[in-house]
């Protein structure tokens, strides 16, 4: 009863002064501050959306969240666990963390069924039979249980995102962190993609979601957050962050997306 | 004609010398067996090595070692490597020439083969690794269930090519006095003085060889291929 205690008063994710360098150590190479000290709380139910031109650490800052990046420096707190202590073993704690990408990742060896039942029957050590009926259901839900048997390659680009979204969901993760989901795809598959994610913040799934889609923001995200040379230069609701924007970078920005 | 035909009675009838080259192409063959499955091994092990020393930094004594074992191996003869082994290393020991012969060429075809298993592995977009760890697979199991098969898949005709040449190579046995196939035609040469017959009947028993392989290869790779792209 303890556990749940605290997980309804602290936070699923807590990051604290984040920082990441590049090229560090390396003779006649620049050192590049990707991340200069990046403090966030994401609660159970949150949707985080993060903007913010290109390089400004926003796709560096989700993929540390999972240390997929290993920062140089801060302090990640999920669940309860500083999960960049040395003596954690992170694999455990990322099947806890969905991640979706931005040019989806499946495994092409492997038809969609085994992508999504893979991590199910090989790290939660789940009956086959179960598992399969698991993804099964997901992918009903998503309207591709017809591809099950198919691989990666005869899908379209729309639906191998759903597909890796699904993937993800089926090691039914705490929380979704989204990598410019949209980006690599063609804008008529955009739709599709937004329309999961839309449903899947609906059912209260907790996400951080970097994009560029400002649409989807400022309709799903509990918050916006603004970041640029590795900084969170503003950050608030929807409503205040797109109406009133108090940071001039931030206003030069959004006069250049929301054209 | 009957000058041919009476060249081929005398290299491969008479006295049953065709047994010589059957019993060549036994030694061939046990060789390049077992090399190739040392090779195969050791291969794999060192391409593992140096590619996670490559992506994690971790590994960094054993990553030497492999280095300086492809280096040594691919800067030299196997010719002078297999005459080092077996009248250096195993000078004084009672050794079977066979096990010399597959440890020789296992040795260095390892070398090669891990050189072809490597960039099979680096050719692997990186954003599978990611996919693969972001799921909470460790990176053993990453590679293990996801990134090997493919690049195995990818390397398959390169490693064919080295098999054959495996296969090849062998014919150098001689130099340390085994009666491999190649050997075997020498000796009828020496016996019969006829200078090309039985060299002929060597070639095309490695060309038959190599054909099957080559068929071998090929019908797993569509196998393989079947699935995908």
């Amino acid at each position: 009863m303890n556990a749940d205690f605290v997980m309804e008063t602290s936070p699923l994710i807590h990051v604290e002064d984040l920082v990441k360098t590049f090229g560090e150590n390396e003779k006649g190479k620049k050192t590049i501050h990707a991340l200069n000290g990046v403090s966030m709380d994401i609660r159970k139910g949150d949707v985080v959306v993060i903007i913010g031109p290109s390089g400004s650490g926003k796709s560096t800052f989700l993929r540390s969240l999972n240390l997929l990046e290993v920062p140089t420096g801060g302090k990640i707190v999920f669940e309860g666990t500083d999960i960049m202590d040395r003596s954690v073993n992170v694999d455990q704690y990322r099947q806890k963390m969905g991640m979706v990408f931005q040019h989806f990742n499946l495994f092409p060896h492997m038809t969609i069924l085994r992508n999504l039942t893979l991590g199910p029957i090989k790290l939660q050590k789940k009956d086959p039979k179960t598992a399969e009926a698991e993804a099964m259901d997901l992918l009903g839900r998503v309207g591709l249980a017809d591809r099950a048997g198919a691989y990666p390659s005869q899908l379209s680009g729309g639906q191998k995102q759903r597909i890796a979204i699904v993937r993800a969901l089926a090691m039914n993760p705490d929380v979704m962190l989204f990598d410019e989901p949209t980006s690599a795809l063609d804008p008529e598959m955009v739709g599709e993609v937004l329309d999961l994610m839309k449903v899947l913040a609906k059912s209260g799934m907790t996400m951080a979601v970097v994009t560029h889609e400002m649409g989807f923001a400022r309709e799903v995200a509990t918050r916006v957050v603004f970041m640029e040379e590795g900084r969170i230069l503003e950050e608030g609701t929807p409503d205040t962050f797109f109406s009133h924007p108090k940071d001039e970078r931030l206003k030069a920005f959004l006069s250049k997306v929301l054209v | 004609m009957n000058g041919l035909i009476d060249e081929f009675y005398r290299n491969f009838i008479n006295e049953s010398r065709w047994k010589l080259l059957l019993s060549g192409l036994g030694v061939t063959l046990e060789i390049t067996a077992f090399a190739l499955l040392l090779g195969v091994v050791l291969g794999f092990f060192v391409a593992i090595v140096r590619s996670a020393h490559d992506k994690t930094g971790k590994l960094g004594i054993l990553n030497r070692l492999c280095t300086l074992y492809t280096t040594v191996i691919r800067g030299t003869p196997v010719v002078v490597q297999l005459m080092l082994i077996y009248y250096g290393v195993f000078a004084s020991v009672n050794i079977s020439k066979v096990l010399v012969a597959v440890l020789a060429f296992g040795l260095n075809s390892g070398a090669y083969v891990s050189e072809i298993v490597r960039s099979g592995i680096m050719a692997i977009d990186e954003g599978q690794f990611e996919a693969g760890r972001s799921l909470g697979f460790s990176y053993a199991q990453t590679m293990w269930y996801i990134v090997m098969p493919q690049a195995f898949k990818n390397v398959l005709p390169a490693l064919g090519n080295e098999f054959i040449t495996l296969l090849k190579e062998t014919s150098v046995s001689g130099y340390i006095a085994m009666e491999d196939l190649t050997k075997a035609g020498d000796i009828i040469r020496s016996r019969t003085f006829s200078p090309f017959m039985p060299l002929i009947a060597v070639a095309v028993i490695y060309l038959i060889m190599v054909g099957i392989f080559t068929r071998l290869l090929a019908l797993m790779e569509r196998r393989l291929r079947n699935s995908e792209r």
